[in-house]
């Protein structure tokens, strides 16, 4: 279970990252977060592991609670897909694969890269799950398309069978098919070992789709969280209006951007 | 909640906008101050005179100048290094253990006359003698000599090319500021490297070589320290300037600084490491044939004996060999960038 306590984000130039952002986000639970560029969708999942640390607030991760002292153990239990894959690219595809162990193996093995054949049949095995055939094994990350690239990352992601999966935006720049296949693939991985999914996305049909939980964030702050049911349009409409980048909607629709937000937040917590 | 449209001016709305030219009078007053410093400096480096005498010496060899000093110079020169010198006798008898049922290759004895002045201490005047002395001819011996200094040469650089190698990977490291233990560190490393780098070779060797004595040990130290210096700067700031994101990814799951290096930069910059190493080995290729020259061992070392016995025919050798060492170096510089490419 992961839980976020009263967080906030205030980056050195005064952006106002997160606002006071309380959730509890059950163990195995595949929760998606909507929101418009800029919301802190990011932000917010690099609060799980340390990569940000907060202004305030805190984070407990199944009851311990993140800190310096503790992050480096917890870092090992929770996993990350990204956006951009993130892979080594001079590499090859097991080397990438195998680097998801190097929290657990010794700097002497890793450097030589004589990892025990138990690991090395671990990560055939993941990558065989995420439909990548043994051809690829010697292959450079690289020079794969962006779809098995991020096949990859999810084989890496699951090397140390994470207890949390943060997901950022983990098929922003595949076509749709792909994107529905990763987030199985992510999704299958995850119940498989009961682990949490935390995956910030932009497609709204994918969240209803893939999500047991739909977080809506703007400017920071959670402004709708409750089943993928009740995300109906109306709320799609209220969380993206008025973006910056968003100038395709008329003026008239001002009046309704104040849409209940209230009336649709079905809170769970 | 607060949104911000973006900001466009309104239609019709005059923009103030304007674009100078590309040139203003401060361009040419930086100009005037440019050639005028040239003016000076040319003045203090003899340059007036470089290009008078070179002129003369042109006008000399077309045949319109009737002297140059510098064609006079350059012909004392050549005259006295013609012809180079390629093989070599000894006197027997000067030599202590010569076997001579075994003779070096393609070396054979013979016996040469010489003609001494001799001073007959009788009359006091001088007497020409003529004596018979027995002298192993080495036909191709000075050449031989020149190629094994030559292979020494060679040597010094590898090993300052390895020795640079190996100190340069723990300064690079050091002085990487995302991976440095500390500014103090971070620092202390840089400092060290500019230390390293602001000294020339040359000046390095001249006093390893009071250290360690004359031969290939100052001049392997001195190539090795100085281009450590190049290598740890040009390494640190590829780790600097390497992709984020594969280190971000595995400093998401805590996988410490050693690790990440070693997966998620190295596997980038190597080919760029290997880069600067092939140009430091080049580069050291050329400074071993130099830093003999201060008693650091390799062919300088061979040449400057051989200069300051004004040994000219040996010295024309020695250049020649640097010449189609380097030749061939470049030749075979290019056969393998032909080859990876
Ligand atoms: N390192 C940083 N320094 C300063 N400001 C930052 C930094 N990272 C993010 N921000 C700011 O924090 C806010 C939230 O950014 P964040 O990346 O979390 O948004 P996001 O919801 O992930 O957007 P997107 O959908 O475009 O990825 C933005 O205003 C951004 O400019
Ligand atoms: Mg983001």
């Amino acid at each position: 279970m992961i839980r976020f306590e009263s967080l906030n984000k205030v980056w050195p130039d005064g952006t106002h990252a997160i606002r006071d952002v309380s959730l509890e986000v059950p163990r195995g639970q595949f929760c998606v977060i909507l929101g418009p560029s800029g919301a802190g969708k990011s932000t917010l999942l690099r609060a799980v592991n340390g990569l940000m640390q907060p202004s305030s607030g805190r984070v407990v991760i199944d009851g311990t609670e993140l800190s310096v002292k503790t992050q480096s153990a917890l870092r090992r239990r929770v996993a990350m897909v990204h956006q951009h894959f993130n892979l080594t690219n001079r590499m090859s595809v097991a080397a990438n694969v195998l680097a998801g162990l190097l929290p657990t193996v010794s700097t002497m093995r890793a450097m030589s890269g004589w990892f025990r054949p138990e690991h090395r049949q671990k990560a055939c095995e993941l990558l065989a799950q995420v439909g990548l055939s043994p051809a690829h094994l010697k292959r450079r990350a690289g020079d794969l398309s962006g779809g098995q690239q991020q096949r990859v990352g999810i084989a890496r992601a699951f090397m140390l069978d994470p207890e949390v999966v943060l997901a950022d935006e983990p098929v922003a720049s595949l076509d749709p098919k792909i994107s529905s296949d990763i987030l199985s693939l992510i999704r299958d991985a995850a119940r498989e070992r009961n682990a949490t999914v935390l995956c910030s996305l932009h497609q709204v049909e994918l969240a209803r789709e893939f999500g047991d939980r739909i977080v809506g964030m703007r400017d920071g702050q959670v402004v709708f969280d409750g089943s993928p049911e009740a995300f109906t349009d109306e709320c799609v409409e209220s969380l993206y209006h008025g973006a910056v980048w968003d100038d395709a909607q008329p003026e008239e629709d001002d009046a309704d951007s104040s849409v209940d937000l209230s009336t649709t937040n079905v809170s769970l917590i | 909640m607060t949104t911000r449209p973006i900001p466009v001016p309104p239609k019709g709305a005059e923009v103030k906008w304007h674009l100078s030219p590309p040139y203003s009078a401060r361009h040419l007053l930086w100009l005037v101050l440019i050639v005028a410093l040239l003016l000076v400096t040319g003045q203090r480096t003899d340059m007036d005179r470089m290009v008078a005498m070179t002129t003369q010496a042109v006008g000399n060899l077309i045949g319109v100048a009737d002297d140059s000093q510098v064609v006079r110079g350059l012909s004392r020169v050549g005259t006295a290094m013609w012809p180079p010198v390629i093989g070599e006798v000894e006197e027997v008898n000067r030599m202590g253990d010569l076997d001579r049922d075994r003779l070096p290759l393609f070396s054979y004895i013979e016996v040469q006359e010489r003609v001494e002045q001799r001073m007959n201490l009788e009359t006091l005047q001088l007497e020409a003698t003529t004596e018979q002395v027995e002298v192993l001819v080495k036909p191709l011996g000075y050449v031989w000599t020149v190629f094994v200094k030559m292979i020494e040469t060679l040597e010094i650089a590898l090993w300052g090319t390895l020795l640079s190698v190996v100190l340069s990977i723990p300064l690079a490291y050091f002085a990487a500021r995302n991976y440095s233990a500390n500014r103090f560190t971070y620092t202390a490393a840089r400092g060290f490297i500019s230390l390293l780098r602001s000294v020339p070779e040359l000046i390095v060797a001249l006093f390893l070589v009071l250290a360690y004595g004359f031969g290939p040990i100052a001049g392997v130290l001195a190539l090795g320290l100085h281009a450590a210096g190049f290598l740890g700067k040009f390494y640190a700031e590829d780790i600097e300037n390497a992709d984020k994101k594969p280190q971000e990814a595995l400093e998401a799951i805590g996988a410490g600084k050693i690790k990440t290096l070693w997966y998620g930069v190295l596997p980038q910059v190597l080919p760029q490491y290997i880069a600067y190493t092939a140009y430091i080995m080049d580069r050291n290729l050329r400074m071993a044939t130099v830093v003999g020259l201060v008693g650091a061992g390799g062919i300088g070392q061979e040449l400057k004996g051989r200069f300051d016995m004004f040994q000219y025919g040996h010295v024309m050798t020695i250049l020649i060999a640097i010449f189609v060492f380097v030749f061939l170096l470049d030749q075979l510089q290019a056969r393998i960038r032909a080859r990876l490419i």
